[in-house]
């Protein structure tokens, strides 16, 4: 168990700035050139801010939205927030306004720090049903000249407050870090919301520090280690990663210009830590496949060669076989031919770990990046226990499973299977939810939702939401995940959704890869011109066929996907059936699909 | 009706190196007005040029897809076949022979015809479309007024008898009154004549206004496509090509924003 320092986030923070001074704390991309942040800048920048707030009438307790993509304004505007006892809380940037409006308003937020116009008119649309929302702070206030002056401030203009309460008060910004406590909840968490409106996870200083120092000790960051910040900053797992690892531990944080930019990104500051969600995972597999198709026969034949050797090679350390010489001197040969090419292209070769989570991932996904050289580990965690809980350690990894517990985490099974989890990293509950924080915490244990299993040796595997298990009409218990996971791993397939609760088979509704299978039917001179047209093509179906049946030969015949449907529309945030992390709704797309739904199962 | 004009998986280079059209597909019905919509450098000239075969002379080529007209292959073909097989395009920014008379520019449009009365003829029907060009007979092409070098081309087109007539911005410098004009003359030869219109128009109110169906591009791809009245009811169509805000008013520049709503081109 790693020892917690009891340190509010805020002491935290000037202990670093003390520790590394002139250091670069962060870089961000403007106009193409990296810009950077030492530690002492990053200190004056969360003081003039936090000041400014005060001279706002921002008081302790109260909270704080931002609504922006990531950036340094971000981070400031947290730290800052929390040195003042106030509860900072993100809003995903890409929800549509109703969903701000919920989370704005349920959080009782009483000043909201925008990205810019876009976000600001999200907010002023629905500004009548804020009550409570006294101030608008805008980092780029391009376009809004004309807008209301007396509510929305730019973040320069709240930096000037501060330094202006500053000189009258040089102590004030210490003396309010003073006053915090590390039992005093810091930062709010809205949970991705996939059954019902999204809930408020409140988090203390004491939890931040138990995941992060834990996180710290299983992944052994080391200071020198840097990191890419892409991920939505709203999700515990990105602020884990990219605002208090360094924080407590000194890493650099470089943030991508944003999530299109990434692969370019990566590249140019080849990361030593990276944390991929599976729809990265997916789309880097996918954008090598595709790519492959393309190339030359010679250079095809190369790629099957060497994929043949680094498949071989990843099986036999997994496995932890000992690896031949002659093996080895292929896999080098494999290396300088192309898995470093791959790297490279990936933008991942100088990494030392990296991780996927935030949802599971096929281990088959996985495992092509560990045959091309990237040992990527699985953890597994949520917002109600402050992120990571489970990874693989050190080079104990077992694809398919999320590996053992970190250090600040017990667990145990209950009865019907489900994982509870205990330890100071689980959270102080749902911010005006007491039922439903009474049914995830039952006496101290934190009931994850996850059914899981426990192999001999300690590795901890989880099957599904036990919510999202189906039972066929034949009494059979079926992970929709895992075969929805293994259909994914087909680069024509970019979602899926598993359905059979109740039926007698099990069937899917599949969305196609727009661009991937755009490719394949232009290679294939099959006309099309729209999503919907491409959905509706015959050969498409045969093609998802193929995948399917492929994906049907792993799994024993009650689990087998007997019928399937393409949808002719593309899932999507603004309409509802998903949600900012991109996971489905699935109570959304049984109703919305109710009809689709009623034809596989009729005919 | 049947499709006379069929393009499949377009894909077109120039240079060896820009890649302009990345598999585009569309269709033409016979006796429609057909609209082709899309932002500047989306490829909707390009299409144009490659259905009529112009591609060459720009150092484009078609490296993939195929082109059918009236079940005919026009892929690679020279532009004079093309041609005479009934294609017809009228080429964006009025290009008329300067340095002839507007009577000599009639003559070259009937190339492809061969009998001298049938020639009077149609001359005399462009001449009840735009009466104007009467009275300009004898006069130097090229010190005609824009909107009657634009009637020149369109007549010169006609004289063609073309089965298929593509414009490529028509309105292009024209005042708004002789836009509508010209619009309007397009629905009448369609109307009377027959000829079936393939139209590439920024001026996607214009088009949309005298057109059956309707393509949007972006990139080197359709997007989006449908029969006019369902693209005018897409919300998508109305902030993006017809200028209007939410709430169906036309946006005024002081209240322009400096994001985009995310297109996502639903059909």
């Amino acid at each position: 168990m790693v020892e917690l320092t009891n340190r509010t986030l805020p002491r935290v923070f000037l202990d670093r700035v003390a520790a590394c001074g002139d250091q670069v704390a962060l870089r961000e991309k403007d106009f193409g050139i990296w810009q950077s942040v030492t530690w002492n800048q990053y200190l004056t920048q969360v003081k003039q801010f936090a000041l400014g707030l005060l001279s706002l009438g921002f008081q302790r307790g109260d909270h704080l939205a931002i609504i922006s993509e990531n950036c340094k304004e971000w981070l400031y505007a947290d730290l800052a927030c929390i040195s003042l006892g106030g509860v900072t809380l993100g809003v995903y940037p890409t929800s549509p306004s109703a969903e701000v409006k919920y989370v704005v308003r349920h959080s009782d937020s009483v000043i909201v720090l925008c990205e810019d116009q876009e976000q600001t008119d999200k907010i002023l649309e629905v500004m009548d049903d804020l009550p409570l929302v006294k101030k608008i702070i805008v980092k780029d206030m391009k376009g809004m000249r004309r807008y209301p002056k007396d509510i929305i401030l730019s973040f320069e203009q709240v930096a000037v407050l501060g330094r202006q309460l500053e000189k009258k008060n040089p102590y004030l910004f210490l003396e309010e870090i003073k006053k915090g406590d590390p039992e005093d909840i810091c930062i709010m968490i809205f949970t991705s919301g996939t059954t019902g409106p999204p809930k408020g996870a409140m988090v203390n200083h004491r939890n931040v520090e138990a995941t992060t120092l834990s996180a710290a000790e299983a992944m052994a960051v080391v200071p020198e280690d840097t990191v890419v910040s892409y991920l939505p900053l709203c999700h515990v797992a990105e602020q884990i990663f990219s605002l208090y690892l360094p924080l407590f531990i000194g890493n650099t944080i470089n943030f991508a210009e944003s999530i299109a930019t990434i692969q370019n990104d990566l590249r140019e500051i080849a990361p030593s830590l990276f944390l991929g969600v599976p729809r990265i995972w997916e789309k880097l597999h996918s954008s090598i496949t595709i790519n492959i198709q393309d190339s030359s026969r010679f250079k095809k034949w190369c790629f099957h060669q060497c994929m043949a050797i680094g498949y071989k090679k990843a099986n036999q350390l997994l496995s932890r076989k000992k690896i031949g010489t002659g093996l080895t001197l292929a896999w080098w040969a494999g290396y300088w031919l192309m898995f470093r090419a791959l790297q490279n292209y990936v933008g991942l070769r100088k990494v030392r770990l990296s991780l996927s989570a935030a949802a599971k991932v096929s281990p088959e996904e996985l495992l092509f990046f560990h045959a091309i050289g990237i040992r990527t580990k699985e953890g597994y965690g949520m917002t109600e226990c402050t992120g990571l809980s489970f990874i693989h350690m050190e080079d104990d990894i077992r694809l398919g499973t999320v590996g053992k517990p970190v250090s600040c985490i017990e667990y145990k099974l209950a009865p019907d299977g489900e994982l509870m989890k205990k330890g100071p990293s689980i959270f102080m509950g749902y911010y005006k939810n007491p039922e439903a924080t009474a049914k995830t915490v039952i006496d101290g244990w934190l009931m994850t939702g996850d059914v899981a299993t426990v192999s001999e040796d300690g590795h901890v595997s989880i099957v599904d939401r036990k919510k999202d298990i189906l039972i066929t009409s034949g009494g059979k218990n079926i992970a929709p995940s895992l075969i929805e996971n293994e259909l994914k791993v087909s680069p024509y397939v970019k979602e899926a959704i598993v359905l059979g609760d109740g039926k007698k088979f099990i069937s899917a509704l599949i969305q196609v890869d727009f661009e991937n299978v755009g490719k394949w039917a232009t290679n294939r001179q099959l006309a099309y011109t729209t999503f919907k047209s491409l959905s509706m093509m015959p050969e498409v179906t045969a093609l998802i066929q193929d995948a399917v049946n492929h994906v049907n030969e792993k799994f024993a015949r009650v689990e087998n996907v007997r019928k399937f449907l393409l949808l002719t529309k593309e899932l999507d945030h603004d309409d509802d059936e998903m949600t900012a992390t991109m996971k489905v709704r699935r109570a959304t797309i049984y109703k919305k699909f109710a009809r689709e739904i009623e034809m596989i199962y009729k005919g | 009706m049947s499709a006379i004009l069929e393009v499949n998986n377009l894909e077109v280079l120039y240079n060896n190196i820009i890649l302009v059209l990345k598999g585009l597909s569309l269709k033409v019905e016979k006796g429609s007005i057909v609209a082709l919509l899309g932002s500047n450098g989306a490829g909707k000239s390009t299409t144009l040029k490659a259905i009529s075969g112009f591609l060459p002379l720009e150092d484009g080529a078609i490296t993939d897809g195929t082109i059918q007209f009236l079940g005919e292959e026009l892929t690679r073909l020279s532009p004079h076949k093309i041609v005479k097989k009934g294609v017809f395009q009228i080429m964006e920014g009025r290009r008329v022979f300067e340095d002839l008379t507007v009577e000599e520019n009639l003559i070259c449009g009937a190339y492809t015809q061969k009998k001298r009365s049938k020639m009077i003829k149609d001359m005399d029907k462009c001449f009840a479309y735009f009466p104007i060009l009467k009275k300009r007979y004898k006069r130097l092409a090229g010190y005609l007024s824009g909107g009657e070098q634009q009637m020149l081309v369109i007549s010169r087109a006609l004289l063609a008898t073309p089965t298929l007539m593509m414009l490529d911005e028509p309105s292009m410098g024209l005042a708004p009154l002789l836009v509508e004009e010209i619009f309007e003359i397009i629905r009448q030869i369609n109307e009377n004549e027959g000829t079936t219109i393939l139209l590439v128009e920024q001026n996607a109110r214009m088009a949309l206004e005298i057109s059956n169906y309707g393509y949007i591009m972006e990139n080197g791809r359709i997007v989006l496509d449908g029969p006019v009245d369902v693209l005018m009811g897409d919300r998508d169509v109305q902030e993006f090509y017809l200028g209007m805000g939410h709430g169906n008013e036309q946006t005024s520049y002081r209240n322009v924003k400096h994001y985009k709503r995310r297109k996502r081109w639903l059909s």
